[in-house]
Order: C-alpha cells, then sequence, then structure tokens
C-alpha cells in the first residue's frame, strides 16, 4: 500500500520535462553549400583567396549575409531564399576595400529552387529544405568562376556540398 | 562531490520516510479501532451509481483563454473495494509556441475501475483508490500559423505562413492509472482528487505535423509516449442497493 503510494508520487512528480525549446543541435533549415575545385584538376579543392558573398534582392541591391566575411576559403555556405524559388548572390575573388572603394572581381550567381516546409517538432516548429532546379552564373567580362555544376539537388542538411564550382 | 551525492541521498531517504510516516498515519490508527470495533450492530453500505463533475476543467476554462474542457464521470460499485469506472468529456486547447500555432479540440471516453485501497471505519465510505482506464480520443488537429525556423534568416528575413489546415478525424488511445481519493463531505456527495499517468498506444499522426495536444490526453512530448493529467470533482452517488458490510456480519 505505502509502495503504491510513494509509486505513484514519485512517477507524478518525476516525469516530463518540458521540450518547449528548440535545442540547436536540431537539423533545422539548412544553407546551400558550395565548395571550390581546381579547374586544372577537377578532383582537388582550390581555395578562393578573398572570397566574400553578398545576397541581391529582386531589385539587384546588395544585402549583407550576417556571419560571412572576407576569408580564403574552399567552402561557403549561403542563406536561400524561403518567400521566393529563386536567390541571386554576388560571389567576390579577392574583396578588399581600398578608401572607400569596393575591389576584387564579383561574379553574379543565380539558384533555382523549390521550398517544402517540413515540421521538425512542437518547439522547432517547420523547417525549409530546398530541391536545386538550376545553378547558373551571370556572365560578364572578367568571369573568375570558370565551370560550376550541381553536384547535390536536395538541400537538406549542410553536411555535404550542393554545388560545385571550379575556378 | 561525494559529501554532495550524500547529503541527497540523505535528503531522498528523509523525504520518503515523511511520506511514508503521512500516509500510514490514517491507515494504522484506522486498523487498530477495527479491531476493538464491536461486531454486534449491522451497517449497510450503498452501492450506486455516482455521478461527478470535473471542477479543475471548468476552473481552467474559466482563467486559462486558451482552453475549454468538460468533462463528467461516472462509477459503479459492483463489489465491496471494486468500481467500474467512465469518464466521458470535451476539451479544445489552443498550443502557441515562439514558431507554431496550433490548436486540438474533440471529445474522449475513458473506461475501466476503480478500486479502493482504504479500510473504512465502519459506516463510512471513502475511497483512496487505484484505478486502470482504456481511453480513446477522437478530435481535429489544426495547425493555425507557424515562422519558419531559420537561424540564418537574418538576410531575407522572416516566412511565416498563416494557412491554416484542419487535420480531421484524428483518433488516439492510451491507458491509464490513476491514484487518488473521494470524501463523502455531504451524505451522498463526494469530492474527488485524482492523479493520472497515461500510455499512449496508438495516434492517428496528421501528415507533416504532429498531434501537439489530445482531448482527454493531454499535451504530448517529443521524447516519450508519456503523459499526465489530474481530476478535481464533485460527484452524488445515487444509492440504488444497500449491501450488509461484510466487516459487520
Amino acid at each position: 500500500m505505502k509502495k503504491i503510494l510513494l509509486f505513484y508520487l514519485f512517477i507524478s512528480l518525476a516525469c516530463c520535462e518540458p521540450d518547449d525549446i528548440c535545442s540547436e543541435s536540431t537539423l533545422t533549415t539548412p544553407r546551400l553549400v558550395i565548395e571550390f575545385f581546381d579547374i586544372e584538376n577537377l578532383n582537388d579543392t582550390k581555395t578562393v583567396p578573398g572570397l566574400f558573398a553578398v545576397a541581391l534582392d529582386e531589385q539587384g541591391l546588395e544585402i549583407p549575409i550576417i556571419g560571412e566575411s572576407v576569408n580564403s576559403r574552399d567552402r561557403i555556405e549561403l542563406p536561400l531564399n524561403g518567400n521566393f524559388d529563386q536567390s541571386k548572390f554576388k560571389l567576390y575573388k579577392n574583396y578588399d576595400i581600398n578608401d572607400g572603394i569596393v575591389q576584387g572581381n564579383p561574379d553574379v550567381i543565380t539558384v533555382n529552387y523549390t521550398t517544402e516546409a517540413i515540421y521538425v517538432s512542437r518547439a522547432c516548429g517547420y523547417k525549409n529544405n530546398y530541391y536545386l532546379n538550376e545553378f547558373n552564373v551571370d556572365s560578364d567580362i572578367d568571369l573568375w568562376i570558370v565551370l560550376s555544376e550541381l553536384s547535390n539537388n536536395e538541400v537538406q542538411n549542410e553536411n555535404t556540398k550542393h554545388v560545385q564550382i571550379f575556378h | 562531490m561525494k559529501f554532495k551525492m550524500k547529503i541527497r541521498n540523505m535528503s531522498r531517504y528523509f523525504i520518503k520516510i515523511l511520506l511514508v510516516l503521512i500516509f500510514s498515519l490514517p491507515l494504522s490508527s484506522q486498523n487498530d479501532i477495527n479491531k476493538n470495533s464491536n461486531d454486534s450492530l449491522v451497517f449497510k453500505e450503498k452501492y450506486g451509481l455516482r455521478l461527478g463533475l470535473d471542477l479543475s476543467k471548468l476552473g481552467k476554462s474559466a482563467f486559462e483563454t486558451n482552453y475549454t474542457g468538460f468533462e463528467i464521470n461516472g462509477d459503479y460499485r459492483i463489489t465491496k473495494r471494486l468500481y467500474i469506472s467512465s469518464d466521458l468529456g470535451f476539451e479544445n486547447k489552443k498550443t502557441n509556441t515562439d514558431y507554431l500555432s496550433s490548436s486540438a479540440s474533440g471529445g474522449y471516453l475513458k473506461a475501466g475501475i476503480d478500486f479502493n485501497l482504504y479500510n473504512n471505519w465502519v459506516g463510512m465510505e471513502n475511497l483512496i483508490f487505484s484505478g486502470l482506464r482504456l481511453g480513446i480520443s477522437n478530435f481535429t488537429q489544426k495547425r493555425i500559423q507557424y515562422n519558419i525556423y531559420d537561424t540564418f534568416n537574418q538576410t531575407w528575413g522572416q516566412i511565416e505562413n498563416q494557412q491554416s489546415i484542419d487535420y480531421n478525424d484524428m483518433t488516439s488511445s492510451w491507458i491509464e492509472l490513476l491514484f487518488g481519493v473521494k470524501t463523502e463531505i455531504l451524505n451522498n456527495l463526494f469530492l474527488g482528487f485524482n492523479i493520472q499517468l497515461k500510455v499512449r498506444m496508438t495516434e492517428i499522426v496528421p501528415n507533416n505535423f504532429e498531434n501537439i495536444y489530445i482531448p482527454g490526453f493531454g499535451r504530448t512530448y517529443d521524447s516519450t509516449k508519456i503523459g499526465t493529467g489530474l481530476n478535481y470533482s464533485i460527484s452524488y452517488l445515487i444509492p440504488l442497493v444497500k449491501k450488509v458490510s461484510e466487516k459487520s456480519k
């Protein structure tokens, strides 16, 4: 009898911690991952010196990407716009600001995709996943990007690259 | 570290002792009196249908803007200690988190037994009982609104979806363990309190969503199929039969 009482009290008090906070380890909306490869040796990654990215809205105005900084690297993560089926970015090589004048070589890339909202949990709600349809480099007179290709259409996490750029 | 553990263990031990003492006091005093009671009198115990109303759900409905609920309870005594028991109710609960707003609305039925663990004084009919129920619910889960969870949404802005969807005809079933008391405060009028521990057995899960709240079961948890509940009820016993108490024979 007493044991039963204790058992009930214990369970009613001990059970059920709240899970109303979306934990940081939860896989939520991923960014587009681009990796840069050597055009002369297609299997090897190649660092882009002074790589920097800004987003472009529909009018072509620049929007800063939070957390993005000028950095020489062979990989970049870009947030896609879930409100539209297209995002544009300006990718700079050798980015620098000299006396207020931006220097470097910008290439404009366009990503076309479809967006799907996927339920995660009560605390995180929904995340977006993207299915990539097209990846283009807008033509200009001085392209540093030689070649690009989609390597994984499904943007579900940031563990694998979705786009390869050769330079 | 070891010292801390020791203190924790000791305090646990004391709490346990305290609980045992609290609960054993009325029980043990009870037994003593029963032994000495005079057997020459004949007492009759009431058997009948007890109908009740859950006051906690009425109170919650009055004070919480996101909740409406109603529950009636019934039990029928079949032996000295055993009751068949049933609860019928309706709940409408809106749940808001930072990224998601939803509501659940529907009815439920719980049926099972209550077993009285209490040795009453002769002539009294209170209960300290443990119960078992099978619960079923039929409800509508509604997704009202959500914001896409995106930690990198500063660039393009937060994406909201206001498109509300009704997921009709969701069902769920669960098993419930109860523990509670019922005290006769006036002739045939009882006040009762019980706590419930539930384990979800089945549920229809809406496509690309989940059941955030299940009427009768309560809120759900990501990590477990367990739920909890409570009931604070007032009930009236309609005595149908009077039987001679086994004790007084």
